[in-house]
């Protein structure tokens, strides 16, 4: 079945489970004094309880959502825009969600417009927004 | 000789513009992000529908969320909001680098924000993603209550 016609008003996509470990923060980050998202002792300083993931982090899951979603039709031509509500700590867990929220025609082809957020283990929204990409 | 001021609400201009250095992307990028953010599609390593392995989406978008470092010392900051469109796929192999220009800046409950567009392209100038994004400010000497 072509994809347009297998993606329906209202489907939810299959959600996504992500560990946020500080090694994975590090990498993502890069380590360095007087960051927030890689030095404890800042990040306190700063406020926070312990060490930030960066917000990115988030738009990487949600790209992963889209990509498994849509393929190339994310990669070129997909669009996101996310705001980020509320802080993700290291290690924490995510889960990352989308709802099918429309389909329109654009070109020759669909775009496919999702409504997107992440997911603490707290049951509290940490990011929300929206994304989209074309049906081949 | 490039200095480096602090950056702070006041001294931040809207309008001006920041360039990145270029970036060669590497295998060993698109590796150790797909590590990072723990997704690892074939696509990243071996052919794609745009022939060769391609990066992650967002690979490239601490360049440009990095670009106000290249002209001032940056005490602390949180993203807040962050826009992508995606043009082309960023490919190994490739010099990106991302260009931006603030747009606004405000302040809302006690915060500061500032707002950047920016576009990341590559050695032709060829735009691969377009986008905006929003970073608040924390003052030296402050602390960010986490809401």
């Amino acid at each position: 079945m072509p994809l347009a016609e297998a993606v329906a008003v209202g489907q939810e996509l299959p959600s996504l489970s992500k560990e946020l470990s500080q090694r994975r923060i590090d990498v993502f980050s890069g380590v360095r004094p007087r960051s927030i998202h890689t030095d404890e002792e800042w990040a306190r300083q700063k406020g926070f309880r312990t060490t930030l993931a960066q917000g990115m982090m988030s738009t990487a899951y949600v790209s992963e959502l889209m990509t498994r979603l849509l393929g190339a039709g994310f990669l070129k031509g997909g669009t996101l825009s996310m705001a980020f509500i509320k802080p993700v700590y290291a290690g924490d867990r995510l889960t990352v969600h989308g709802v099918v929220k429309e389909t329109r025609p654009e070109g020759v082809g669909t775009r496919v417009v999702v409504e997107v957020w992440c997911q603490n283990q707290h049951g509290e929204k940490t990011a929300v927004g929206t994304a989209s990409g074309l049906t081949a | 000789m490039t200095e480096f001021p602090k950056l702070t609400y006041e001294a931040l201009t809207v309008g001006e513009e920041f360039v990145s250095d270029t970036h060669l992307v590497t295998p060993e990028d698109i590796e150790a992000y797909a590590f990072a953010v723990d997704d690892h599609h074939p696509w990243f390593s071996e052919p794609s529908p745009f022939g060769g392995p391609v990066a992650h989406p967002t690979l490239m978008a601490n360049q440009a969320l990095s670009l106000r470092h290249s002209k001032y010392i940056v005490h602390a900051g949180l993203h807040a909001k962050m826009e992508f469109n995606f043009l082309e796929p960023v490919r190994p192999g490739m010099r990106v680098r991302s260009r931006g220009r603030v747009i606004d800046k405000y302040e809302r409950r006690g915060r500061q924000y500032m707002v950047t567009e920016y576009v990341t392209e590559d050695e032709t100038g060829a735009p691969l993603v377009r986008g905006q994004f929003t970073q608040m400010l924390i003052p030296e000497g402050t602390r960010h209550a986490a809401r």
